[in-house]
């Protein structure tokens, strides 16, 4: 038997399996949303950006996908999964990179505020969007 | 050019000041992470000059980072100028014929470009944790995600500039 590191974990001097002790439980969000999200956004890209050209999803374009509970389903949970995954991903690099303390309390704070300001403008448009696109049918 | 236009040309051009802020972020912590040692302690930190195994994936964990952060930061951009359709439907076709040119095509595929990277190697370090894959494995299968990148990104990115070329 050879004395190098047979695993990832034993090189980085783990010497019990499974995963390393990260901090909180955000890594776990991010790994459950990241397969989500592999699923929704590669789907999203393909069917609205590669399928579709750019020049071709105007506002009458938005309207008739809006108007299909399939994309609204789709669209409102890959938002959702997206800004969780990005927020929790983000941190993370904070945590990383800044030392506890005032800074990293306040760019926390600013992150939380953003994404939830997000989330709360791409579900006013989803439902605004989809309740005018209901109406014209 | 209308004020709306305007407006989506400044954020656009903040998020690529966060690219560029991100990417000096990364070099510098490397940087400072090699000490002395010059540019080949940097692109060792960078594991861009593996003197070590464990430094050969490096590289990715650093794109990894930053591909994630353009990717939220446009995230933001498109939930934004998607919203401009709740107020105006005129507004979001005004702005929405910026993507229609060629520097926002371009973008357009090294966006796509981007989420296909930090998609396949995502799922990656997932597989590497689960599977406690060793070094050697976690190598291959990193060559494996920018192969897969590139082979479905590029066919991508001609599909994107066919109708401006």
């Amino acid at each position: 038997m050879s004395t190098r590191p047979r695993t990832v974990g034993q090189a980085r001097g783990r010497s019990e399996p499974g995963p390393p002790a990260r901090a909180g439980r955000s890594w776990l969000l991010i790994r459950l949303t990241g397969v989500l999200l592999s699923v929704l956004v590669l789907g999203h890209l393909l069917a609205v950006h590669l399928l579709t050209d750019v020049a071709h999803t105007t506002s009458s374009f938005v309207l008739r996908r809006w108007s299909s509970g399939l994309w609204i389903g789709w669209d409102g949970t890959m938002l959702t999964a997206a800004l969780a995954h990005g927020a929790a991903g983000i941190w993370m690099v904070v945590r990383d990179h800044m030392r506890p303390g005032r800074g990293r309390a306040a760019a926390t704070a600013v992150l939380a505020v953003v994404s939830l300001a997000l989330a709360g403008l791409g579900w006013y448009t989803i439902v605004a969007v989809a309740q005018t696109a209901l109406a014209a049918r | 050019m209308s004020a709306a236009q305007v407006a989506f040309l400044v954020a656009f051009s903040l998020l690529l000041l966060i690219l560029v802020a991100a990417s000096a972020g990364i070099v510098l912590a490397s940087a400072r992470a090699s000490g002395p040692g010059g540019r080949r302690g940097m692109l060792r930190a960078l594991g861009l000059s593996p003197s070590l195994p464990a430094a050969s994936t490096r590289w990715a964990h650093y794109l990894h980072r930053l591909t994630g952060i353009g990717i939220f930061a446009f995230l933001a951009l498109h939930i934004a100028d998607v919203s401009l359709l709740a107020f105006s439907a005129s507004v979001y076709n005004r702005v929405h014929l910026l993507y229609d040119t060629p520097p926002l095509r371009v973008f357009e595929c090294a966006l796509v470009l981007a989420v296909l990277f930090h998609t396949f190697n995502g799922l990656r370090l997932i597989l590497t944790d689960l599977a406690d894959l060793d070094l050697r494995a976690s190598q291959r299968t990193l060559r494996a995600v920018v192969v897969v990148t590139l082979m479905l990104g590029l066919p991508a990115s001609v599909l994107i500039m066919a109708p401006v070329l």
